[in-house]
């Protein structure tokens, strides 16, 4: 594994290599490398499975984080291959050259982040969230609660009390700030 | 009609016969995955109710209701969540959130009613089949939504702190005090413990939005010394404080000092100061300690003429002349006092209640009094030779070491006692450069000193030597030297229930000469100053009043609090009373105001 990572680290300029867990081994590439990354690593490296792709967002600095983790069925190591790519106007090369079923994680990828692929098969279909009218649930300043607020109704009869003021109303209602 | 159509109801007849295709349910067991995220389960009894759930839930599917039998339990609010599974996506935000670690999900995912209604229920408190599984989502060992070690405060080092009065604890930076207020998860459990009941998640959520002025106003509603309690509280706040029961508690008393620590007070006017609305009434209040002070602010806003009459040459009572300046340095407590002074309060120092003032005279030129006169007078250990001049009291020391004067303790010196005198006495010794014995007649785990006190004495390298009974005190015909002797203890079980109780042990004695030995085991009141005419009126217990409601006595005139009028004897309580005591006296001066409409 090492050698291979020193390999990619002169090729690909690879970074912030860790291994998260035994056999599981993140590390990050330049948007600009990906594509030529993965396919080295399917082709060359034996990494021939797709796990899946997900994301991450990382609103504070601006950028979502793909994740692409693959497989080697060979000696079962997994490598998560991490790129940053900017949230705005957010878009990334297709991998569905690679393995058709890519267009699907991609697909998802819209619709819950709003991430385009240019070329990925069927990008425009509702994936999960059929009339969905706002924005991807999954960035972070969707505000789910404010969502489910306006959406749903409440049931009757329901009230919740807050636990300071309760405890204020029980037991010192004469004292505090407002006294 | 064809002959098919003739046919149909009976090859429709004919199924009936047949073994059904579909299957009675229960099909067959098919549990949850091992951590399925199914029903909840709380544990009722460990759930301290404090609201978290309800509030990291997205979905507004949890409310917190009351239940009966959690109610008036300490640090718990009485509250319990209550699902609806109308609303909930199983996300287990909830679950991960949970302070008290009490709430978990079973791995049952079937619950069949004819009432939709039904699908809302209060986890661990109706009887629900899976509270007892096992399987289900836990949190993980060691996952946390919030960091669960508080952030390291910067300290002198045991070493460094001997060598002078300096203060031993530095303050958070902006950047820590940020981190640790990012902890606190805003429930307010912490507000019924707190003595003054303060606004501790409001002051905190203030930090994190960089507004000091606004959490310097919000401290001011309840406790004119800031800058006092955030160096040296018994915060009880954090004993309760949710975070502590998987993690450590925040530090709330230091978020406090830090908050003080970054208004300059020549700005407290600007942000604080509200218009002040005389109402003609004079109220007197005697003593200048935090219980007096605190009477003398609350009531000047509220628009009296206020003179507080203070036997000392400055304020600050004990917290002056007892609380060491290594732990509350002088200027800290002088921001505090500067301002109550500057919103009007008259304080007349140098004036003795009883002697330079008399106290019918108070009685009859105001409107109402206010006493907060503190203990002052040292306990004996009422054992022979105590009043050999060699034993001093931890309050004289201390009160010399305050004003500047050389105790004259010498080199060698054993404290007698085992609460925060003691301990202050003793370190304020090492610092004086003397060894230090402290002798305690019960375990040091009995100590009533604070735990972080306890520690602190050790590392500066007082000596702690615990179940050690003083019996006699000896003079040694050196004018610079006492000895003292004392016996080993065994702890016997009270037979009643009670805490153990410290045997001397006759066939263990031992003799040591010191320097001087410091007597600290505890304080008195002095009420003298109050005539007799009146003493008889009040319900004066051993030498504690009894106040009623809003720390009235039993004249009602008369209100009285801090030291000498609760059982907790710290700067918190203290201010609290005075504060209340402020409330009741604007409310027996001023009834119309208070009149039910
Ligand atoms: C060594 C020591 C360490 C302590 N450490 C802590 C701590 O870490 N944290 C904490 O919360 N608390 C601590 N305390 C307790 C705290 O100081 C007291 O609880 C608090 O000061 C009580 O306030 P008070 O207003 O009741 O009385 P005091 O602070 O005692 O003030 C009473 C005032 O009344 C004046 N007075 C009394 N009689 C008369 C009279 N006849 N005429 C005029 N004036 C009079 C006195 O001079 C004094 O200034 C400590 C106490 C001591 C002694």
């Amino acid at each position: 594994m090492n050698t291979l990572l020193d390999r990619l680290a002169t090729d690909f300029g690879i970074y912030d290599i860790s291994d998260r867990k035994p056999a599981i081994t993140t590390l990050k590439v330049e948007k600009q490398q990906a594509e030529r990354l993965i396919r080295e690593l399917r082709d060359r490296e034996g990494y021939t499975h797709l796990n899946f792709i997900t994301c991450i967002d990382y609103i504070e600095q601006g950028i979502f984080t793909l994740v692409y983790m693959l497989h080697n069925y060979g000696d079962k190591s997994t490598l998560g291959v991490e790129v940053d790519i900017d949230r705005e106007n957010a878009e990334m090369t297709s991998i569905h050259t690679l393995w058709a079923q890519a267009w699907t994680y991609q697909r998802e990828l819209r619709e819950m982040f709003g991430i385009n692929f240019p070329g990925s098969p069927r990008q425009e279909e509702d994936f999960c969230l059929e009339g969905w009218d706002d924005i991807p649930p999954m960035r972070r300043e969707f505000n789910t609660k404010t969502y489910s607020t306006e959406t749903f109704g409440h049931r009757e009869g329901r009230v919740s009390e807050d636990p300071r003021e309760h405890m204020k109303a029980q037991l010192y209602p004469t004292r505090g700030g407002d006294n | 009609m064809s002959l098919k159509d003739l046919l149909s109801p009976f090859f429709v007849w004919q199924r009936a016969f047949e073994k059904p295709w579909t299957n009675m349910r229960p099909i067959e067991e098919r549990p949850g995955a091992p951590a399925y995220r199914g029903f909840h389960i709380n544990l009722a009894d460990s759930c301290i109710g404090c609201g978290s759930c309800h509030t990291i839930c997205q979905n507004e599917a949890i409310d917190m209701v009351p239940v009966e039998e959690f109610s008036g339990r300490p640090g718990d609010s009485g509250l319990r969540p209550r699902f609806d599974y109308g609303r909930c996506c199983w996300c287990a935000l909830c679950v991960d959130i949970c302070t008290a670690n009490s709430l978990h999900m079973s791995n049952e995912y079937t619950w069949l009613a004819r009432d939709p209604t039904d699908y809302h229920f209060t986890a661990g408190v109706e009887e629900k089949p899976w509270q007892d599984s096992e399987l289900g989502y836990h949190r993980a060992e060691g996952y946390h939504l919030y960091p669960p070690k508080r952030i390291d405060m910067d300290m002198l080092t045991a070493d460094e702190s001997v060598q002078s009065f300096d203060e031993v604890v530095n303050g958070y930076s902006e950047e820590q005090a940020k981190l640790e207020a990012d902890r606190c998860v805003e429930c307010g459990i912490c507000v019924a413990t707190c003595p003054a009941h303060m606004d501790v998640p409001d002051y905190i959520r203030s930090i994190r939005d960089g507004d000091f002025e606004t959490g310097l106003q919000l401290m001011y509603r309840t406790n004119p010394f800031p800058a006092t309690c955030g160096r040296i509280c018994t915060h009880r706040c954090e004993e309760v404080c949710p975070v502590g029961i998987t993690g450590q508690p925040i530090a709330i008393r230091w978020l406090k000092r830090f908050i003080v620590d970054q208004v300059d007070s020549i700005d407290y006017a600007r942000i604080l100061d509200s218009e002040i609305i005389e109402n003609g009434h004079k109220v007197a209040v005697i003593g200048a300690g935090p219980g007096g002070l605190s009477a003398a602010y609350y009531l000047r806003k509220k628009g009296y003429s206020v003179t507080v009459y203070e036997s000392q040459e400055t304020g600050g009572g004990m917290l002056r002349y007892g609380v060491p300046s290594y732990r509350l340095p002088d200027d800290a407590l002088d921001k505090d006092i500067d301002y109550i002074i500057s919103v009007g309060v008259d304080i007349r120092y140098n004036t003795i209640i009883g002697k330079d003032v008399m106290f019918e005279d108070l009685l009859g030129e105001y409107d109402a009094i206010f006493l907060s006169t503190g203990l002052s007078v040292p306990s004996s250990m009422r054992i022979n030779g105590e009043d050999h001049p060699r034993v001093l009291s931890g309050l004289q020391v201390l009160a010399d070491v305050a004003r500047g004067k050389d105790p004259g303790i010498g080199r060698k010196v054993a404290v007698i006692g085992g609460g925060n005198v003691a301990m202050d006495a003793a370190r304020v010794s090492r610092r004086l450069g003397a060894d230090v014995d402290i002798l305690y007649r019960r375990r040091i785990s009995e100590m009533p000193a604070d735990p972080e006190e306890i520690k602190e004495s050790q590392e500066e390298k007082c000596n702690l030597v615990e179940k050690a009974i003083p019996v006699e005190i000896m003079d040694t015909g050196s004018k610079k030297q006492v000895t003292i002797k004392w016996g080993e203890a065994e702890m016997v079980q009270d037979p009643k229930g009670g805490r153990p109780r410290p045997v001397l042990q006759e066939d263990r004695m031992h003799t040591e000469t010191y320097d001087c030995i410091i007597s600290a085991i505890g304080q008195g009141s002095n009420l003298d100053f109050i005539t007799p005419a009146v003493q008889e009126q009040l319900a004066i217990e051993w030498g504690k009043f009894t106040p009623g409601e809003y720390q009235r006595s039993e004249l009602e005139k008369i209100f009285v609090g801090g030291d000498v009028a609760n059982r907790t004897a710290d700067a918190i309580s203290a201010i609290e009373d005075g504060h209340h005591a402020a409330r009741g006296i604007d409310r027996f001066l001023k009834p119309g105001a208070y009149a039910e409409n």
